[in-house]
């Protein structure tokens, strides 16, 4: 009995293996890491797809997150992997210099497409001015701030510091704002204020010590050392427990940071704009998921329809913003009054206006090291803004030039 | 000693050896030389002509390289004097190139904004498919090609490095070659032309006589030497006894026949190189004047005055052989000879050391002695075949593959190249072995340099010395413990403390990493409960090794608890009764009985903790990731980051031999060290 199952077993997965690799006329796989309900929202609009192409049939298969990118990039140029894949920008770069991973879509793109999105995205999905893939959704920080506590957020830093102030009682634990200022990448929303970068736009040319982000980390160091409005070793797990006490009015996270408030009525809205920068917004980096189509797929031309369809539809971007609490990148479903008039979503909206999507070179890895490093100095008080910041630039353009050369 | 002499006694016997004419031929030193002439000569043969055809191919691609660059000139300045009839005067321009008549070459000027094909000679592209036109969908590849090409000059502006080719040379099938570069207004990027035209195979080869003659002559003169010595001492064996004598003959015609070979060879070479360049000059001259009347009549001019920049490798960088009127430049041409015979060279170089692994092996009797190894233990060699080859697929290769790349420059941005082009010779280990900078100074004075080899060296001997001995004391004492005679429920207290190991370890260096946390972990709530200050466990060097050490010693006591517990319960009890009568205390039976009865079992088990210590990822990956700045990175975590968050591959495999060697070094040490006690003890 078991010998026939365990054949059977191995026939079926045989079958499997077979079927995938000898996919008929226009069987699609699309890779994607949702879970929970963005997980259902998505395969809610595949189903939908599907049912308008009867000659395209998209199969989704969810792949765990920790493996997803590596998986990608050992399994896609060999020809063993999706058709279509989702995945946020910040890998572009070294697909598309590993090569064989990605496909340009320049030739396909069309007006409408573009049209159709929330401006500024394409440049997320572009790199070295040949765009890859399309965005469908994003991801940034925002002010989220309790409602029973701030009855008017502020809009500027000079209000936020006052507001801070009333709320903050060190000696209770009570920090009038918090979040993780000591992470480089919430950091990103006071140094784009500055006018601050990390790498030259006009190339992958390391610029971490750029006195504008010296200036930026100053600001950040008065908040925390002579304003003392945010507490010490700011983790994730203290921001969400002060939120959650209710001891820190304010926090800048992102929409991940909503499923772990309990028991708080909850606002969002754009992060103030920065006095000490003239008056300029914080500007968070943007996280923007694409959908790419796989260098490998030998439907390409399906595979850009599916990745369209599911950029640009209105009802599917309306399905996975209410039902799978996603942010797409369609312009249009933030009209509709179910998305308009739902204050997370309207509020991370607005953030979009003020922000700045993630470079998306393939150095940018390099950078997350040195720079993490530089602020652990800083904020222990351990080096200046500056000697920091230097030391930071100095390891991270050995590595980049270590990293072209190859040796 | 003498076990391995038993062993091999059999090579040694007596064997019927052929003798006269045969005996002679096959002789293994003769075999040898012939073996290890023919194969240097014939890789040598092998490399010439791919040296040839190399050149050959080269010089018809640069010749179509610099009509399509003249081109590319002609087609910018189009352009640039007014788009709207550059379509119609790069048609007319195309029709009057060489082949375009009789179709032996077909032309495409593609325009990248809005994918227009502006002129086209190729007989697909007429009536409705006639340009200017958008491209149609499949000819998605050929934008895409104009887009990457515009992406590698954009990457070589930006990073001043050539590292990404500005001209695609494609081979396609049935001979076609294509041939595609960029064309410029001003310093953007416009367009691309392209031409396909077939190039007739080039099967150029070596001079097969010379090699056949040296292959021939090498053999015969081996043997001549061999009979000549055998004549002298005709009733012994001679490689038996005078295997250098023989060896050395081999040598000098090796590398006689060797250094014949390769100057004839690099004469002819050097020779072709010349004429080819003459010929390529006078391509050039006729494409100058060629595309100069077409521009013309177009009504652009080609900068007549230039400098040869039609003439470019791969990368649109000038060589510099030829000038702007199409003469060759003597001093420049000599130097491109030099460069292609050294790197022939020293391909023959290397070849001449195969052959000489080769000799080696036949003429100093290896070769023998493998034959009658294979030959006793037949059944043996066949029974674990299929070990071997698993072993081969899937460790050797591998190993292979990676000790390779260790002398690559490969990187995430160079990957899709061959890795032939990548080789950086000994430098990664130079950079590894050779940077002595282990303090750096800054304004706060000197500080050590966490990044450094010797530094995460120096953590990961500290982290497996205090990890094995207090894996070795902490198993021990609980060992003994458990095997106190009439203790209750012993069982029990084996399986709670076997338990931490039974755990997947990943999960028990994360449920550490929590209790370590500075606000929320257990360990600190402890710390506090009882009126201490809580320690912020992952931003000092030491506490962070602490909460490694913490860790790993929770994951490895059960092991040497489980491997003593064994030896002792094997200890004969009479040994404790014998010491009782003699009237040992309790110190001196367990100094003088227990811990030289455990040493057989402990010792291996040691040093296999050591090397799983060595490079234990997991604990260190997961519980302080290397935390401070990388300051416990241990020499596995430090290659895995420089591999998969640098995405420097070489160096990374250079940092895993690295490795390798210094547990190599280690193993064979040990092994040393564990035989001379065994001995001592015998």
């Amino acid at each position: 009995m078991n010998i026939r199952r365990n054949f059977f077993a191995a026939l079926a997965g045989l079958w499997l293996v077979f079927s995938w690799t000898s996919a008929t006329a226009a069987d699609l796989v699309v890779w994607h890491a949702y879970r929970g309900a963005e997980r259902t929202a998505f395969e809610k609009v595949v189903g939908i797809f599907n049912a308008a192409n009867p000659d395209i049939n998209v199969k989704s298969l969810p792949v765990p997150y920790d493996a997803y990118a590596d998986k990608i990039t050992a399994a896609v140029p060999r020809g063993r992997g999706p058709d279509v894949f989702i995945f946020a920008q910040d890998r572009l770069g070294g697909w598309v210099e590993g090569g064989q991973t990605v496909e340009p879509i320049d030739f396909f793109l069309e007006d409408e497409t573009i049209e159709a999105l929330l401006p500024g995205m394409m440049e997320a999905m572009t790199y070295r001015e040949t765009v890859y893939g399309l965005p469908i959704a994003y991801k940034s920080p925002a002010m989220i701030y309790n409602k029973a506590i701030i009855k008017n957020p502020p809009q500027t830093t000079d209000e936020l510091v006052q507001v801070a102030k009333e709320h903050t009682a060190a000696a209770g634990g009570r920090y009038g704002l918090v979040y993780q200022y000591s992470d480089f990448y919430y950091h990103s929303a006071l140094l784009n204020a500055f006018g601050g970068r990390v790498f030259d736009p006009e190339g992958p040319t390391p610029t971490v010590d750029d006195p504008k982000n010296i200036q930026s980390i100053d600001l950040m160091m008065k908040w925390f050392k002579e304003d003392g409005i945010v507490p010490p070793d700011p983790s994730s797990t203290l921001v969400t427990a002060l939120f959650n006490e209710g001891k820190s009015p304010i926090v800048f996270n992102g929409p991940w940071f909503i499923s772990e408030i309990e028991g708080i009525d909850v606002g969002v809205t754009a992060m103030p704009t920065v006095n000490e920068a003239g008056g300029a917004p914080m500007k968070p980096w943007l996280t923007v998921e694409g959908i790419y189509v796989s260098a490998q797929s030998g439907h390409k031309e399906e595979a850009y329809a599916f990745a369209t369809f599911i950029a640009t539809d209105d009802e599917s971007a309306f399905i996975r913003a209410v039902e799978g609490r996603q942010l797409p990148s369609h312009a249009g479903v933030y009209d509709r009054p179910e998305v308009s008039g739902d204050p997370v979503l309207a509020g991370f909206r607005e953030q979009f206006n003020n922000s700045i999507p993630m470079p998306n070179y393939a150095e940018m890895t390099l950078m997350w090291s040195p720079v993490t490093t530089a602020m652990n100095k800083i904020t222990k008080g351990s080096a200046s803004s500056e000697a920091g910041l230097k030391a930071a630039q100095a390891e991270l353009s050995a590595s980049v030039a270590a990293l072209r050369t190859g040796r | 000693m003498s076990i391995v002499a038993g062993n091999t006694a059999y090579l040694d016997r007596k064997e019927e050896a052929p003798r006269g004419i045969r005996g002679l031929l096959f002789h293994p030193a003769a075999f040898g030389v012939l073996l290890a002439v023919a194969l240097t000569i014939s890789l040598g043969h092998w490399f010439v002509g791919q040296a040839k055809t190399e050149i050959t191919t080269d010089q018809w691609n640069r010749g179509v390289i610099v009509e399509l660059m003249a081109l590319a000139d002609a087609a910018g300045a189009i352009e640039t004097a007014d788009k709207k009839s550059a379509s119609e005067k790069l048609t007319t321009m195309l029709k009057g190139l060489p082949g375009t008549d009789d179709g032996a070459a077909t032309y495409r000027v593609l325009r990248l904004s809005g994918a227009r094909l502006l002129a086209s000679t190729q007989p697909n592209d007429v009536d409705d498919m006639a340009p200017p036109r958008r491209l149609s969908r499949d000819e998605k590849w050929l934008f895409d090609l104009g887009q990457s090409l515009r992406a590698s000059v954009q990457t070589q502006r930006d990073e001043g490095i050539y590292r990404r080719r500005q001209i695609e040379v494609e081979e396609l099938d049935g001979g076609l070659v294509r041939v595609s570069l960029p064309y410029f207004v001003g310093e953007k990027v416009t367009g691309i032309v392209q031409s396909e035209r077939r190039r007739t195979a080039v099967a150029a080869t070596g001079n097969r006589l010379l090699a056949a003659g040296l292959v021939i002559g090498a053999y015969l003169l081996a043997i001549g030497a061999l009979a000549a010595v055998g004549r002298e001492r005709r009733d012994k064996d001679v490689t038996r006894h005078k295997p250098w004598a023989l060896f050395a003959v081999g040598l000098v015609l090796l590398t006689l026949s060797a250094a014949v070979y390769s100057r004839s060879e690099m004469g002819d070479l050097t020779a072709a190189y010349t004429s080819l360049t003459g010929q390529l000059a006078g391509e050039f001259s006729s494409v100058k004047d060629r595309l100069g009347y077409l521009a013309g009549q177009a009504g652009v001019s080609l900068d007549p005055t230039m400098e040869n920049r039609w003439d470019v490798d791969l990368f649109r960088r000038p060589f510099g052989v030829i000038d702007g009127d199409g003469n060759v430049k003597g001093a420049a041409l000599a130097d491109k000879v030099s460069e292609m015979t050294d790197r022939l060279g020293s391909a023959l170089r290397w070849n001449w050391g195969v052959g000489l692994i080769i000799l080696v092996f036949f003429a100093l009797g290896y070769a023998r002695r493998l034959r009658r190894t294979v030959q006793e233990h037949r059944s043996a060699y066949f029974y674990v075949m299929p070990a071997m080859l698993g072993m081969m697929v899937l460790a050797f290769f591998p190993f292979g593959y990676g000790i390779l790349l260790s002398f690559s420059g490969q990187t995430v941005l160079n990957v899709s190249e061959p890795l032939a082009d990548l080789m950086v010779g000994f430098q990664n280990y130079v950079s590894i072995l050779g940077d002595f900078s282990l303090f750096e100074s800054t304004a706060e004075g000197a500080v050590i340099n966490y990044q450094n080899f010797y530094w995460t060296l120096f953590i990961t001997v500290c982290w497996t010395m205090t990890n094995v001995a207090f894996g070795v004391t902490v198993g021990v004492l609980l060992a003994l413990t458990l095997n106190t005679k009439g203790l209750k429920y012993t069982n029990i207290y084996r399986v709670l403390l076997i338990l931490p190991w039974a755990i997947p370890n990943y999960i028990t260096a994360l449920i550490w990493k929590g209790m370590f946390h500075q606000q929320f972990g257990v360990i600190n709530q402890g710390i506090q409960m009882f009126g201490g200050e809580p320690i912020a466990w992952f931003d000092g060097v030491f506490s962070a090794f602490m909460t490694g050490l913490i860790t790993n010693g929770w994951l490895s006591f059960p092991f040497m608890m489980v491997i003593t517990l064994g030896a002792l319960q094997s200890i004969p009890a009479d040994l404790y009764e014998a010491a009782t009568i003699d009237g040992a205390t309790r110190w001196q039976q367990f100094r003088h009985v227990t811990l030289p009865s455990l040493k057989p079992t402990l010792i291996p088990a040691i040093i296999i903790s050591v090397v799983w210590t060595f490079n234990m990822f997991n604990v260190i990956y997961l519980v302080s990731g290397g935390s401070p700045a990388g300051a416990n990175e241990i020499l596995i975590t430090k290659s895995y980051k420089i591999a998969f968050e640098e995405y420097r591959y070489g160096y990374a495999a250079a940092y895993s031999v690295v490795i390798f060697f210094i547990l190599m070094f280690y193993g064979v040490f040990q092994t040393r060290m564990t035989k001379a006690t065994e001995a001592a003890n015998a």
